[in-house]
């Protein structure tokens, strides 16, 4: 993994360097904020079965297709339309380590933009302990499975993004390919939510689609159980496994465009 | 020095071939570059230029052949062979919003420099591209294209390179700049073998101690100047500025060389004498004879004599012509075929 950790530490810097990426995390924080205050407003008098954290980890799963292509859109997109991918390649580095630098440097900054998000409730608990205390942030295991399911799908998020920029010279088609993919594999995560209200014949789909996609298909459900401190190692290593395949998909782009 | 003792080249290139879809970029090129050699790569374009310079750098891989950089084979070692090479690309890609400074230290880690080392080689390329300190802290957007250019020259000098490969480093670029760009070559000259593309033949011309000229994948000549101008050019062109008539000076001319043409019919009227342009197959010595002859007669009047040596663009549109005359890219052969098939039917 030759120059892993110089591309990571560069594609950061221009990261944190890019007004868009500080545009993008602010309206994103802000909507987050303000869902999650209505949602801890009126918690008591909703029938949610899930702890009040997990509405952030919600919100940022489904707030993903937004977010995301912003932070991955420009790393492959942007450096094929500047021929700059041509001078990365002259230096002594493999495509591994430039799809997994740039990979780590956008999830990183995801992970960034988790940890601002967690901040709220975390402010609001050192502000306020009774009534975060009611809201139960004192249970350390709904941090933690929360926290674990950002970071996981985090990851498979941030893989499908960078796969789209590295298969365009466009940046605006990236982000687009990326949202739509992003929406697609929500829109899996969220079809079996509640399934047990489905008829037979969807039932049946439902669980061929299951056995075929794992934790894509259930996401959602799967939130249920992480949410609560129930960590599922099978739903993290097929997440692994989802990263992997996106970001060897992008691999095998950087390499066709040397030939 | 005997065959033994002789270096290593620094690149060896044995009947490369690369095809994009139907079209084939290289035919099969050998060549090689000698250490410390600077070696300019000319063709038109599309010969195929830029695609073997790619395949050098480990950018693309070739179809068949075999390609040694540094004594390292291109096929198996493409990551080896790219520490011991700097490459400018054509039109030289640069991040806009990096500084200078920034993008050489970023650069310099991915080459595997670090620490004080880094900072010196930083600090050296810098002063050998002439780039001073106010302009190593600005942001490459806003930097002029010869400015641009030195910064990309400047990467390809960071790892200590033993061999630079430049693809059109002074395109676009004022007299001055290109100047920086010859003397920074010449300062290296001896440590470094460059391998520099270029279609502004004087410059390559100056600069560089050997030539290969490409066309349509093919190498059509390769040598140092004279060499070139020797195989090329089979006249040799001499001026003679005098006051005479031309029918007079023919005649005194043809008697020393009956083969001896005069190119031009109306001599140029040069301060009341008047320049005549000879051309003949028998070389220099015969010139030399020639004006011998003319001085010692001296109703001439000679006060000019050159012998003119044809320019690195002659030779490159002969080589380039003769090598379409050959593959029948104008596709004359064709046409003369089919009306002669044509008539006898």
């Amino acid at each position: 993994m030759n120059g892993f950790l110089v591309i990571l530490k560069v594609e950061l810097f221009s990261l944190f360097i890019s007004p868009a990426t500080y545009v993008a995390s602010f309206y994103f924080l802000s909507l987050l904020a303000f869902g999650f205050r209505f949602f801890i407003e009126s918690f008591a008098a909703s029938d949610w079965i899930l702890p009040p954290l997990s509405s952030l980890a919600l919100g940022l799963i489904l707030g993903g297709p937004a977010l995301i292509p912003f932070l991955t859109m420009r790393s492959f997109a942007e450096e094929r339309r500047l021929g700059t991918l041509e001078t990365l390649m002259s230096a002594p580095i493999s495509s591994v380590s430039l799809v997994y630098g740039k990979w780590t440097a956008s999830y990183l900054f995801f992970c960034f933009v988790a940890v601002c998000a967690f901040c709220f409730p975390l402010i609001l608990w050192i502000c306020f302990p009774d009534q975060g205390e009611g809201l139960g942030f004192q249970n350390f295991e709904q941090w933690a499975g929360s926290g674990i399911f950002l970071l996981t799908f985090g990851g498979s998020f941030s893989a499908i993004g960078i796969f789209s920029s590295s298969i365009t010279k466009n940046q605006m088609v990236a982000g687009m390919l990326s949202f739509t993919l992003l929406t697609l594999y929500l829109s899996l995560m969220a079809f079996s939510f509640g399934e047990s209200h489905q008829s037979d014949s969807i039932v049946g789909v439902s669980s061929f689609l299951k056995s075929c996609m794992g934790s894509m298909y259930d996401g959602l459900n799967k939130l249920q159980n992480f949410s609560v401190g129930l960590v599922e190692i099978s739903t993290i290593f097929h997440q692994i496994a989802v990263i992997i395949y996106f970001l060897s998909l992008a691999t095998l782009q950087v390499e066709r465009l040397k030939h | 020095m005997s065959a033994e003792n002789k270096p290593l080249p620094i690149i060896e290139v044995i009947n490369l071939r690369k095809r994009y879809g139907l079209i084939e970029a290289l035919k099969g090129i050998s060549f090689s570059v000698g250490k410390g050699e600077i070696v300019g790569f000319l063709g038109p374009n599309g010969a195929g230029k830029s695609t073997t310079l790619r395949i050098l750098s480990g950018i693309i891989p070739a179809d068949s052949g075999e390609a040694k950089v540094c004594g390292v084979d291109l096929a198996e070692e493409e990551g080896e062979v790219r520490r011991h090479i700097g490459y400018l690309a054509e039109n030289n890609p640069l991040p806009d919003d990096l500084r200078v400074v920034e993008y050489l230290a970023f650069r310099a880690s991915l080459k595997g420099l670090e620490g004080s080392r880094k900072r010196d080689r930083i600090r050296l390329v810098l002063d050998i591209c002439d780039l001073e300190r106010k302009v190593s802290e600005r942001k490459i957007g806003n930097l002029s294209k010869g400015f641009r250019q030195r910064v990309g020259i400047a990467d390809s000098l960071l790892a200590e390179p033993r061999l630079v490969i430049l693809d059109e480093p002074t395109i676009g670029l004022d007299p001055r700049q290109s100047a920086v760009t010859r003397k920074m070559m010449e300062r290296l000259r001896g440590e470094v073998s460059f391998l520099l593309s270029s279609h502004i033949l004087s410059e390559v011309e100056a600069c560089c101690d050997r030539m290969i000229i490409l066309s349509h994948g093919q190498i059509v000549a390769e040598g140092t100047l004279n060499q070139l101008q020797n195989k090329f050019i089979h006249k040799t062109t001499f001026e003679i500025v005098a006051n005479s008539q031309r029918i007079e000076l023919q005649k005194t001319v043809r008697q020393i060389d009956s083969d001896c043409e005069l190119i031009q019919d109306d001599p140029v009227e040069v301060n009341g004498k008047r320049r005549f342009t000879f051309s003949t197959h028998k070389g220099q010595k015969i010139a030399e004879t020639i004006l011998r002859r003319l001085l010692e007669v001296n109703n001439f009047e000679v006060s000019e004599f050159q012998i003119s040596r044809p320019d690195l663009e002659t030779i490159f549109l002969r080589a380039t012509k003769q090598n379409w005359q050959e593959q029948d890219f104008l596709g004359r052969n064709k046409k003369r075929i089919s009306k002669e098939t044509n008539q006898s039917n």
